[in-house]
Formats: structure tokens, sequence, C-alpha cells
């Protein structure tokens, strides 16, 4: 997505040469406030609902609200940011953040690149049929996923459990929900589930552009499938890569947060909590919305800047063909 | 040689067929789950041997199910429309036009993939109800009128749209919104669909927003309702995967139906 920020805009189709004088004259007052007109209602809401509260939550990150109503907000300088490195849980949830967005990499790149190149080579019934039954997952909604896998991991009927008793892998029931070693492997887990269908199918759309001479020749040279995934399928696909990393990096957090508010509520002790989950309990139900604004604020800058580097490093570094 | 590629062959399919699994046993489990019996629920056997309704009955008289289903079709319905017209609106205009700050409407638009909804949530939050909309589906859409992914994804439609068209419309003498309304739409028809069963999902989908706004179940759509069953500490699980079945029958329906389209929307729509 960042991609599009800022190469993919090319100057409008203008086409006024065309147009007789008449046509062009009558036009030419109109056409100033047109444009304007039609992007109206998207300016608009995009106004009221993003760019506002963004200023308002920059505003509310130096000062002190509670959000009762009839009460006003206090400016308070850094204190909010002061405060935040010494609440309890803020650390821990830097930390499950690195470990959110690195764990979700192998779900995100690793497994589908591997998925869509091996699909590849099959013929198009095959292909198709393995690539929509890997996608289902992306299209249920976080609530439906979390039902489902809270029931399978129930710690005294869920079917893991009786399996691994079966089995003989375990010999007591694992509340897997909360015990702090396994909360934020599932949820990881989960989230890489739900991703691994939406990138095997954005990698093989990128393959499918791939020009098939370089295998051709490639073959010819004797390169063996190893080789020509290394030096052809790589180099080609390191626009959709970055592209998937950028992702990755700036939605994995987003993703886990429905499942860590429905099956953990960030628990136990902390284990599983993530920075954006942390926003909502300062904001919701710490009701210290300076804080959470402060947390919102940090982290805004912190995922913008690494955003615009990927989106620099993508535009130097990655290997288009033309 | 031979021999070894159909090896390899094999071993690709024995794994890609893993990965299914994967990808759709937990469905599969839910389903069933669905229709065991009290005295079956807490087994592992695979197939219910006496499939029953009665975990369905029990979902229906315990929640509004179907008032919460109603919800979700109207926020779902609501959010896609404005979405569509506000973005086709917008995108067209970004490419039909040189205007003054085109450039910086383009690069406000874009930049806002990088606001997280949680850093304006409370702000939103605060807005909603000075305008008394808290507890109402017009709360919940509202903030999500416009959605970015769809302008920028119509603005490429319309810039591969071919210019030759347009003015030959220009000189039949059709206005620009004739234009935009009988020429280019009818002509991307099929975008514009698969674009809208996009948006249709994601807002059937949606959690962190209308849970902050409908604290009810009537006023919630199915989502949130759920999200209460799954943390009430009753057990009956089988309810539970009864009403979430419910919950996901839309998607799955038009994923079914319409498969192709699904996909193919997220690979154009996700990767340009």
């Amino acid at each position: 997505m960042s991609r599009l920020l800022e190469d993919d805009y090319q100057s409008p189709l203008t086409n006024e040469t065309r147009v007789t004088k008449k046509v062009k004259r009558k036009g030419k007052r109109r056409k100033t406030f047109k444009p304007y007109l039609y992007l109206l209602p998207a300016i608009l809401f995009l106004g009221v609902w993003m760019y506002k509260p963004l200023l308002s939550t920059f505003f509310l990150a130096f000062q002190k609200w509670s959000m009762v109503p009839g009460t006003i907000p206090e400016p308070v300088g850094l204190e909010n940011f002061l405060r935040l490195f010494n609440t309890k849980d803020f650390p821990i949830s830097i930390e499950n953040t690195i470990f959110y967005t690195i764990g979700v990499l192998p779900f995100s790149i690793v497994i589908p690149l591997i998925l869509a190149t091996v699909t590849n080579d099959m013929n198009g019934k095959a292909k198709n049929v393995y690539r929509a039954i890997f996608f289902i997952p992306m299209i249920l909604a976080p609530v439906t996923v979390s039902a489902i896998w809270r029931w399978l991991f129930h710690p005294t009927n869920g079917l893991v459990n009786n399996l691994l008793l079966k089995i003989g892998i375990i010999d007591d029931n694992i509340a897997f929900f909360s015990d702090p070693r396994f909360a934020k492997w599932l949820i990881l887990f989960m989230t890489g589930w739900g991703l691994i269908g939406f990138s095997t199918i954005i990698f093989s759309a990128a393959l499918t552009n791939i020009n098939k001479d370089y295998y051709e020749a490639a073959s010819l040279d004797g390169a063996t499938n190893f080789n020509r995934f290394i030096d052809i399928t790589l180099p080609l696909l390191s626009p959709t890569i970055l592209f998937m990393l950028t992702m990755s990096i700036l939605f994995s957090s987003q993703f886990t947060f429905a499942y860590i508010d429905i099956l953990t509520q960030g628990g136990p002790f902390g284990s599983s909590t993530n920075i954006y989950y942390e926003m909502y309990k300062y904001g919701f139900s710490n009701l210290n919305v300076g804080l959470s604004s402060a947390a919102a604020m940090l982290f805004f800058f912190v995922f913008g800047i690494i955003t615009l580097v990927l989106n620099y490093v993508s535009r130097k570094f990655a290997f288009y063909d033309n | 040689m031979k021999g070894k590629e159909k090896l390899l062959r094999v071993i690709q399919h024995l794994l890609l067929i893993m990965m299914c699994i994967i990808a759709i046993f937990p469905i599969y489990w839910m389903i069933i789950s669905s229709f065991k019996n009290e005295s079956e629920i807490f087994t592992s056997s695979f197939i219910p041997l006496k499939p029953t309704l009665e975990n369905y009955v029990y979902a229906f008289t315990e929640m509004p199910i179907v008032r919460m289903m109603f919800n979700s079709f109207v926020i779902a319905i609501l959010m896609t429309s404005f979405q569509l017209i506000s973005s086709i609106l917008a995108g067209y205009a970004l490419v039909r036009w040189k205007f003054k700050g085109s450039f910086l409407i383009y690069s406000l638009i874009s930049l806002t993939w990088l606001i997280p909804f949680q850093a304006i949530m409370i702000p939103n939050y605060v807005l909603i109800n000075q305008m008394g909309l808290n507890e109402q589906l017009l709360g919940v859409v509202l903030p999500f009128a416009v959605s970015v992914f769809a302008i920028l994804s119509l603005y490429q439609s319309f810039q591969a749209f071919p210019v030759a068209l347009i003015d030959a419309a220009r000189l039949d003498g059709e206005s620009d919104f004739g234009i935009l309304v009988n020429v280019i739409l009818p002509n991307i028809k099929s975008t514009v669909a698969s674009l809208g069963i996009l948006l249709f999902i994601s807002g059937w989908n949606e959690y962190l927003w209308p849970m902050l706004i409908t604290k009810k179940m009537e006023n919630s759509p199915i989502q949130i309702g759920l999200r209460s069953f799954v943390n009430s500490d009753v057990n009956m699980w089988g309810s539970l995967m009864a009403a979430t079945t419910i919950s996901c029958l839309p998607i799955l329906i038009i994923y079914l139906v319409l498969q192709r389209q699904v996909v193919d929307s997220f690979v154009r729509f996700g990767i340009k």
C-alpha cells in the first residue's frame, strides 16, 4: 500500500485541447469548482472522521481528561508521555507488538511464497481449488474465528486437549488461553492462519505476471528448480515481498486486537497484550484519555517512520522488470 | 528422472492438502459442533451421530439473532453504498480534471493508511456521543462512510479507462456527470461489483467501532452480540457454535457463489 503513496499519482487525463472553443469557455468557470464538488463527500468525511480526530488526539496527548461529560481537559504538558513509561503493562505491550509483528512474517511471507510457487506450476483447476480453499479463513470475522478457536482449545472439553490426552502427549488438560506460555502464541497463530490465504493470492498474482521466457532460458542453462526460485522468482517478486512486509508491519498489531480483546483481554498478567489493546484499555477501561492519546501519537510516528523507510527501500532496491 | 518428478508432485499435493485441512478444519468443526446433541458435544466424534437442531433453537431464544442479523445487514449495506458513492465521485474527480491542490488531496487521501483506528477512536467516540448517535446504526456507519482503499482502487480503474471513449461522449454532448454515469460506470461494472463485495465483507466483519457504539444487544450487529455470548461463562458450546455458524453464513454463501470475483477483487485491489 505504501507504494500507492507517491509513485502512483499520475497527472490526470486532460484533453481540453480537443474541445471546441465554445464548450471550453463555458466550462472554464465551472471547471474550477467542479472537481472540488465531486471530491466534497470524500474530503468532508475524511476531514471529520480521520484528520480532525487525529489532531484532537495529538492535543489530548498533552492533556488530562476522563471523558466525563461536562468536564474539560486540563493541560499537563509532557506528563502523559512520562507516565506512559512507568505504566505497568506498557513495556510488555511494546515487546509483544514486536513479537506479533515479527511472528506474523512466516505466515504473511514465507509460507505463502512457498504455496504460491508450488501451486503456480499446476494446471488451472487444481491451482484454483487450492487457492480458493486457502483463502476462506481471510473472509471470516475475528469474532467467528475467536469463538471457534476458543472451543477447539477449551480447557476441559476442547478437541485439542482431548486429542493430546488421548495420544499421551500431555497428562493434564491445558488452559491454553489463561496460560502465559501459550496465550500469545495462539493469538499469533490465529492471526497467521487468517493471513496465509490472502498473501498466497497476492503472491500468486505477482507470479503470473513474471515472463515465462526467463524460466525457459534458465532451464536451457540447466538451472534446477531451486536455482530458478532464488535467481528469478525472488528478485522479481521483491516489490511484492516488500509490499507484504509493509502491510504486515502496519496491520498485524491491528489484526491481533480483536483476538486479544475476545480471548484474553491482554492477559494472563499482560502476557498477550499489544500496544493497540493498551490504548483501548487506557481510554475505555481506565478512562485516561491523555495516556491513551500519548501512546497513540508515539506509535503513529513510529509506524509512520517505519513505513516511509520501507517505502524508500522499496523504491531504491526492489527489482522491477520493465 | 520421471519417477523422481512424480514423487515430488505427490509430496507437493500432500503438503497442499494438509494446508487445506488446516484452513478449513476449524470451520468444519464449528458446523458439526452446532448439530451435536448435549451428550455428544464434549466428545471428539468427527460426525454428529444424532444430529439435532436444538442448539439453533436455544441460540434463537437466548439472543435476538434475527434483529442482530438485520442490524448487520443494514450496517454493511449502508457502509458499502456510502463508500462506493464517495469513492466513485472522488476517484473520478482526481482522474478527470487537472486542478489546484489535486496532488495534495491525493496525498492526504493516501496517507490515511497510516492512521490506525485506535489513534482516532476517542475523539470519534466523543463526537458520536455529542451527536446523540450512540446505540444507533447510523453512529456505527458514519465514520466508515469513506474508504480510502475504495478511492485508490477506483482511481486506478478510472485511470485505465480509454480517453477516446470519454472524448467521444463529450462530443456527443454528454455532461461530466453523464460521462461518469452513462459511459464509465457501465464499462467498469464488474470492478465496482467486486469492490462492493469486498467492502460488504469488511463492513460485516467490523469489530472495534460497533463494540464501542452499541452496548445493547438489540442495537448491535451480530458480531458484537456473539462477542458477549463467547465471553459469558455458560458452557453452551453447541448453541454458541450454532450462533457463530449463522453469523458467518451470509459471508460463506457470498464466497461460495461468487468465489472467483471475491478472490479476483482481493488480487486486483490488494496488489495494485
